[in-house]
């Protein structure tokens, strides 16, 4: 296996920018300090791909609170396994940043390569990376963040989802219309499937996987087994996001070149209702009152939308946002353990 | 319709050619999976044409104003023009990226492997974390740096001047002029910049006002107009005085002066420097005849002509001759 290091970022005067903790070689984490109090209604954490920064947003007034500098594109998140740090992926940066998940505080970050896609196992054991530019699908060790093995993939690797038992992780392969199933008890690849042009968004769904084609207007359901496609569900063109609601009642799949998003029955997969929402949706996350906060790739905003009503109101962010975090999740989290949050990477 | 939230209007363009054009014609053509990188181009090609609108409602007025030279015809700035539009708006840096994004992923991942991650500047300098604009500055300086040599040893290698004369041919040189470049001499120079990434990451790219700023001195200093920047001025940044210096006819080849493309402190600090206050012809005189009035096509083709001359007159040279091919 190649040798590889993860080097904590090295600060020789402790501490950095006013914001920043202290970074050093031996402790990468900040000495506990005093955030900012976080807005009673939870804040919004946005990812600004294009504008290497974080934006902070109130969610009950839906203004920017502030923006928190990253080094170059974060794109996802996950939480840590006890859930005290909302981790970044930094893709371009080649960084992993950690900033507390209560109040948007940069807490520490460290040298990690190209962090595209990550999520931790729902076991808590397995950090699993998704390099997109280098073609890697990494498993780290959670807790200490150490590479256990790299898997090198032949183009893409971009969204993935475990088994509900963490015995699985599963990849979706852009370039090469493929998903790779990697079992995590043997560390080794289980299967290589083609399953559609261009992959990208991927759940576990009862049994079975489901893939968004985005060069295809379908969601494919798999076989966990082997890969083999078992149903195809029709949707807009460009399918790209599955998100599986909190009470997996509803899927909802976001069709980037439709402009669209549909809503799947959870039970039967059937699409029973469209949203127009132009600007490149993208990522998912559910708030407590059953709002989707959206984010709209190619205009600067998150969209809130009203499932009921269909309405939605626009939040200014940073540029090409991407991964949304909200803070109210962590009462899902604290609740229900890591599963409420889904086995997929958001 | 643009969508009427966006502040940002070129981000709002941009939003509007991803979703109205690329993302349809990247669907149409099977190719979604480059879907998420294909808008960073959107941006690219919104700046660059504002870039040169920007850049063509400046430099016009100045070069009627003050013109150095007037010239019967300009049929031969139409060829700049195309080359203008090609490298800004996206077309040239597609090109460069489509032929060397996999020669990137494996160069990169083979030194990840081995450890070696492109140490960010604000790696190397954390103090600079925190401070974009800091950060932005620091990179135009040391890309500055790096493109001095680049330009320096460009002129110092017979081979690579064969094909970069393309750029020094021009005997109407004018704003439009500053990307008249031969392709291969486009794909040395993106080595060159892909080799100082992996040294010191990539530059900070969300401040395309910045790159807008830099890049509108590359153009202005190719601009036919009579302006220097004064005493002071010439030291702190390259002027068109400054620049004409260095297309002038006697400066072609092996022994120019003024390879600076923003910053004119490289020239100082390696002694060529040129603040003399003459406005030269531009041209090389010893280039052929189509690289300077040619078209598009001649020009690239003539450029390969020049380059295999070199080395065919490398082959012949007696062993132990370095100065075959050498001009100046």
């Amino acid at each position: 296996m190649p040798r590889h290091r993860d080097i904590p970022l090295i600060s020789r005067r402790g501490t950095l920018a006013a914001g920043v903790a202290a970074f050093g070689t031996t402790p990468r984490k900040a000495p506990a300090a005093p955030g900012p109090v976080p807005p009673s209604g939870g804040i919004a954490i946005v990812m600004n791909s294009a504008g290497a920064s974080i934006s902070i947003v109130d969610m009950a007034t839906r203004r920017l609170i502030r923006d928190v500098p990253v080094l170059r594109e974060p794109h996802h998140w996950t939480l840590s396994p006890d859930g005290r740090e909302l981790w970044v992926g930094d893709a371009s940066g080649d960084a992993l940043f950690a900033l507390s998940p209560t109040t948007g505080t940069l807490l520490s970050h460290r040298v990690l390569s190209d962090p595209y896609q990550l999520w931790v196992s729902p076991d808590g054991r397995l950090l699993v990376v998704n390099a997109l530019r280098l073609n890697h699908v990494d498993l780290y060790d959670a807790a200490s963040l150490t590479l256990i093995r790299r898997f090198y993939e032949p183009s893409m690797p971009s969204h993935l989802a475990y088994a509900p038992d963490s015995s699985m992780v599963y990849s979706t392969l852009q370039g090469t219309a493929s998903v790779v199933a990697i079992d995590l008890v043997k560390n080794a690849v289980a299967w290589r499937a083609r399953v559609g042009p261009a992959p990208a968004g991927i759940v576990w769904h009862q049994d079975r996987l489901l893939v968004a084609l985005m060069n295809a207007g379908d969601v494919v359901a798999l076989d966990p087994v082997d890969g083999r496609v078992i149903r195809r569900i029709p949707t807009g063109r460009g399918a790209h996001i599955i998100a599986l609601a909190p009470d997996r009642r509803v899927i909802y799949v976001g069709n980037r070149v439709a402009g669209t998003i549909d809503a799947l029955d959870g039970q039967t997969l059937r699409p029973f209702r469209r949203y127009t929402l132009t600007g490149g949706p993208d990522c998912i996350a559910f708030a407590p009152d059953g709002k989707l906060w959206i984010s709209r790739r190619w205009t600067d905003s998150l969209a809130v939308l009203d499932p009921a009503t269909g309405r939605f109101e626009l939040v200014p962010v940073g540029r090409s946002p991407h991964g949304v975090f909200l803070s109210p999740m962590l009462d899902l989290f604290a609740a229900n353990g890591r599963a409420a949050l889904g086995t997929a990477s958001l | 319709m643009i969508d009427p939230f966006v502040i940002d209007p070129f981000m709002a363009l941009a939003g509007r050619l991803q979703g109205g054009i690329v993302i349809p014609l990247l669907y149409r053509l099977d190719l979604m999976q480059w879907e998420d990188i294909s808008f960073g181009w959107s941006l690219f090609a919104v700046y660059g044409l504002f870039q040169v609108l920007i850049t063509w409602a400046i430099a016009m007025p100045l070069e009627a104003w003050r013109p150095v030279e007037r010239w019967p015809g300009r049929r031969v700035v139409l060829t700049d023009m195309f080359y203008t539009l090609i490298a800004r708006v996206g077309l040239l840096p597609l090109v460069t990226f489509v032929l060397f994004y996999q020669v990137q992923v494996h160069v990169n991942g083979f030194l990840v492997d081995r450890g070696w991650i492109p140490p960010m500047l604000e790696r190397l300098i954390p103090p600079l974390f925190g401070h974009p604009v800091l950060t932005f500055f620091a990179y135009a300086i040391i890309l500055d740096f790096a493109d001095y040599w680049r330009h320096r040893i460009s002129h110092m290698i017979p081979a690579w001047y064969a094909l970069h004369a393309l750029h020094h041919a021009q005997r109407q040189m004018t704003f439009w002029s500053d990307d008249r470049n031969h392709l291969l001499d486009d794909l040395l120079s993106a080595l060159w910049f892909g080799l100082i990434a992996l040294l010191i990451g990539i530059s900070p790219f969300q401040f395309p006002l910045l790159v807008f700023m830099l890049r509108f001195v590359e153009s202005l200093s190719h601009a036919n107009t009579r302006i220097s920047f004064g005493r002071i001025g010439e030291r702190v940044i390259v002027s068109p005085r400054f620049h004409r210096a260095h297309h002038g006819v006697l400066a072609a080849g092996k022994r120019s002066c003024n390879y600076g493309a923003v910053l004119p402190w490289w020239d100082m600090l390696f002694g060529t420097a040129d603040f003399s206050p003459a406005f030269a012809p531009t041209g090389d005189l010893e280039a052929p005849e189509a690289l300077a009035t040619g078209g598009y096509l001649a020009q690239q083709s003539a450029g390969l002509a020049s380059l295999a001359a070199v080395f065919r007159r490398a082959r012949k040279a007696p062993a132990g001759s370095s100065s075959a091919g050498i001009r100046g």
